[in-house]
């Protein structure tokens, strides 16, 4: 970084096309958003949308059911992706570069494929009941689509990739004779594991949650193929609002509600990210 | 007449705090001058604003009689050696030395006899089609001063040049860079913290301090003459203390060393000090001897311990008025930690100096 | 320190992030209609049907377009802010940073919902310019992290060398700068295609008749048939998308943009 005088009127020439594109495009309909959740329709500025929306036994239920299911996810892939990390970390360069390409390539192909499976691996003819019919373990197909199970999974398999790719680099960072030392010191593998690898990636931990779990409570792909309109969560009740009812002010409230949830996780997890350090 | 020259030179980053003030300069001719002190100084300012690199606010910069001030740096006709050297990373060691003969559409023969001139000066005809990522450090600094000094500029300037070097290979290219300097006969700045390196590489040093120069003068006079505190400090003087000043004869005061008057040189920013001032003492390791024993004629302490420099051992020393590191042959006497000495001063080689008005407390 | 039992959570990993890729893949060959596991016979019917599914063929048009005009437009713009924070130091550089990260902590169909209602309110704006707008918005914090990364391996002295060698300052960046920032604007490239060409939240609402994205069709199209064909098409997807990932890690080291 180079310090210079007069720099001012070079910076606002580079960020000024950008910016004002941002603005105009992104921050102005956002506010816009904002004005129609208290601004109804028949005129006068109002609450009652998301009065509401807190009222109403459904919308409730789609939230906590939301807030619940992003919980489970982002659990799984910390259990998942932990040990996982560890082991990929402490590979040579080469074969972790492939294993992380892999890693990568669930990430780089489109919502609707990655969901898709499931529906293969759950229908009523899918994969699991047909082992569990040719095993006469039930008699009838058991229903698994349109359950939370189901949206957890595509949700898990979805996000995963967002939480192993922190950790690793958390953990990349190590040393390895931070390790040793803590070896050399008494701690057998596994209170090393917890009292030295786990405090050192809790960076990369934090960092991966807020992506799994923002990611899961906005996803919309995956809880519309595999939970419908019978198992909503706060992606589908927005969109059902929107173009199902024509809602628009129910739907900019739900919508405000749904910012305000991913914001608020970040930047409460951005303390404490800020607090470890 | 001086080659380069700076006058009254005021930069400022941010508004009513310059860098530097009507900062002023002289270099002369084939000189290579040292711009010493610690990092925001000033020192990198002066030479980016030479540079041309940041345009001042106020004051000027010429160049073999011709004004600079507002000459944009590509138009310039300077050689820069960066820090990090900014080599090219996509470019071969020919093509970056070739740079600035291209930019100045010399013909294609003359620029590749000139680059390999050039990389011949340096020693690394051998590497012309190397990347610069393929090279040791001592190999890339080689390329910068290569491509700098190609253009055949004006003036040479230098910006911390061998601070990314391990110690060894910074005393050799310390003597290459003078081997090409002189040379060429190039006028060169050379910014850089390292007082030894200033010390060996320049025809005159200038130490600077917040934006102002402190001193001025031949590495010789810096070393033996401090002219200030900070001056003294930057120098390595390994020892010092406050005293008062007991009388002044001319250029020469006296102060009390344990029961002893000494007379020392001294240096004062308000002219003769007056008797019942404060000065800062300032002397070496080694212009201090220990004998056996409390004597009247020194100042007495005790040993604390001492460390092993081959031909020289150094003794830590606890006095009255404070420690002191006091460097001995090792071959003569040893006196082991706990034993009582006397320290005997080279008073020639001492100074004191006066900076504040106040009385000694 | 790594122990053996760890090894099977690597297993277990890779299991599940890359197991419903098989099954997409071995479904996309089988015979019968109902998507029953396990597939029955081999047929190439379902490529087949992809290829004469117009509603593909076409919305494919429009991801690819979407996808290129959108990176581009977004790298073109973003380049000077990534030049802008990693070159100079200014008081305003975190509000700056802040607002081109903006797009990544949006949920992208509250973004598409968003935009959906201005541009109602604009007035009448063509479909396709209205996914335009929205593809490039959220491709911002790409492109300027991505090049930004770049330019920061990059030291910045270079310029300032080649300026003092003669070079005026857009020649310095297009001889110097630009050289060395290849890997990273292709790297930004490949990740701002991927991510316009994958989107769905955002292309949901920005959607008009008749121009679609092909996510957004594939995801109508579960709406009324439940066959292979969405496999095959997956399948065919994948393939795409790992030969380009595939090339760009290999010349350009993708992941350490990521």
């Amino acid at each position: 970084m180079i310090r210079r005088p007069n720099q001012t009127r070079t910076i606002i020439l580079l960020v000024a096309p950008a910016f004002i594109f941002v603005l105009v495009f992104f921050v102005l309909p956002l506010v816009f958003l904002l004005s129609q959740s208290v601004l109804p329709e028949e005129g006068g500025f109002t609450l009652t949308g998301y009065f509401d929306f807190f009222q109403s036994r459904v919308s409730r239920i789609v939230y906590v059911r939301t807030l619940k299911l992003g919980l489970i996810v982002t659990g799984i892939c910390v259990l998942m992706s932990y040990p996982a990390a560890f082991v990929l970390a402490r590979m040579p360069a080469r074969r972790r570069s492939f294993l992380m390409s892999l890693v990568i390539l669930p990430l780089m192909t489109n919502a609707v494929a990655r969901t898709f499976a499931w529906l293969i691996i759950l229908g009523r003819r899918g994969m699991i009941n047909q082992t569990l019919l040719s095993l006469d373990l039930v008699e009838h197909p058991v229903r698994f689509i349109f359950t939370e199970t189901a949206i957890v999974l595509g949700l898990a398999q979805l996000f995963l990739p967002l939480m192993v790719l922190p950790l690793v680099s958390a953990m990349e960072n190590i040393p390895d004779d931070v390790l040793e030392a803590a070896r050399s010191l008494g701690a057998n593998r596994l209170t090393t594991f917890l009292r030295i690898v786990v405090p050192l990636s809790s960076d990369g931990l934090v960092l991966g949650a807020t992506l799994v779990f923002t990611g899961s409570v906005t996803a919309f792909v995956t809880p519309a193929i595999l939970g419908g309109s019978r198992l909503l969560l706060m992606s589908t009740l927005l969109r059902q609002k929107a173009v199902i009812l024509f809602d628009q002010h129910a739907a900019a409230v739900v919508a405000v509600v749904m910012i305000v949830t991913t914001l608020a996780v970040n930047l409460l997890l951005r303390v404490f990210r800020v607090q470890q350090t | 007449m001086p080659h380069l020259e700076i006058h009254d030179l005021t930069v400022s980053y941010e508004k009513n705090k310059p860098t530097l003030e009507r900062f002023s300069l002289e270099v002369e001719q084939g000189e290579l001058l040292s711009l010493l002190g610690p990092s925001g100084c000033g020192k990198t300012t002066t030479l980016r604003s030479v540079a041309g690199f940041i345009q001042p606010d106020a004051g000027q910069i010429v160049i073999n009689d011709r004004d600079y001030t507002h000459l944009p740096p590509n138009r310039r006709d300077i050689g820069l050696v960066f820090q990090s050297y900014a080599l090219f990373p996509h470019l071969t060691v020919f093509y970056n030395v070739a740079f600035g003969l291209r930019m100045r559409r010399i013909p294609k023969d003359e620029i590749y006899s000139r680059v390999t001139n050039a990389l011949e000066m340096v020693g690394l005809e051998a590497f012309a089609d190397r990347r610069p990522a393929q090279l040791s450090g001592g190999q890339q600094q080689r390329v910068a001063l290569a491509r700098a000094t190609v253009i055949e500029p004006q003036v040479l300037l230098l910006d911390e040049p061998l601070s990314n070097l391990d110690a060894r290979l910074r005393v050799d290219m310390r003597q290459e860079i003078r081997r090409l300097q002189q040379q060429l006969g190039i006028t060169t700045l050379y910014v850089t913290h390292d007082q030894v390196e200033a010390m060996s590489i320049s025809d005159r040093v200038v130490v600077m301090n917040q934006g102002e120069i402190e001193q001025i003068g031949t590495p010789e006079s810096i070393f033996a003459a401090p002219e200030t505190v900070f001056v003294a400090d930057f120098m390595g003087f390994d020892n010092r203390f406050k005293a008062e000043v007991a009388s002044v004869q001319g250029s020469k005061l006296t102060v009390n060393w344990g029961g002893a008057p000494i007379e020392l040189r001294w240096h004062s920013k308000f002219g003769s000090p007056r008797p019942g001032a404060g000065a800062e003492i300032f002397f070496r390791a080694d212009n201090a001897s220990l004998s056996a024993g409390s004597e009247a004629s020194g100042l007495a302490g005790y040993v604390i311990l001492h460390t092993f420099h081959g031909n020289e051992l150094r003794y830590l020393v606890e006095t009255d008025i404070g420690e002191f590191s006091i460097m001995q042959d090792s071959a003569s006497q040893r006196f082991e930690p706990g034993t009582t000495v006397t320290v005997q001063p080279h008073t020639q080689k001492w100074i004191a100096i006066i900076e504040e008005t106040e009385e000694y407390a | 320190m790594v122990s053996r039992w760890m090894y099977l959570s690597l297993v277990i990993l890779y299991g599940f992030l890359l197991g419903p890729f098989i099954i997409i893949f071995m479904a996309s060959f089988g015979a019968n209609a109902t998507m029953a596991f396990p597939p029955q016979g081999f047929t190439l019917d379902w490529f087949t049907n992809v290829f004469e599914t117009s509603q593909f063929i076409d919305s494919f048009w429009i991801s690819l377009q979407l996808a290129l005009l959108s990176t581009i437009v977004s790298l073109i713009m973003g380049m000077p802010v990534a030049y802008a924070l990693t070159r100079f130091q200014f008081a305003w550089a975190g509000m700056v940073e802040t607002v081109f990260s903006a797009p990544i902590l949006v949920p992208g169909l509250v973004i598409g919902f968003a935009m959906l209602n201005f541009f109602v309110l604009l007035g009448d704006m063509h479909v396709m310019t209205g996914l335009f707008i929205g593809h490039t918005a959220i491709l911002f914090p790409y492109s300027v992290r991505v090049i930004s990364a770049s330019l920061r391996n990059l030291d910045p002295y270079v310029e300032d060398a080649a300026v003092s060698l003669g070079a005026n300052r857009l020649r310095g960046f297009l001889l110097v700068v630009l050289p060395n920032m290849q890997a990273g604007i292709a790297a930004a490239f490949v990740l701002g295609f991927i991510t316009s060409f994958n989107n769905v939240p955002v292309s949901l609402f920005l959607s008009g008749p008749g121009v679609t994205t092909l996510p957004v069709s594939m995801l109508s199209y579960l709406e009324y048939y439940f066959d292979p064909t969405i496999a095959a098409l997956s399948t065919l997807l994948v393939i795409f998308t790992v030969l380009l990932v595939q090339t760009a890690e290999r010349i350009l080291g993708l992941s350490q943009f990521v």
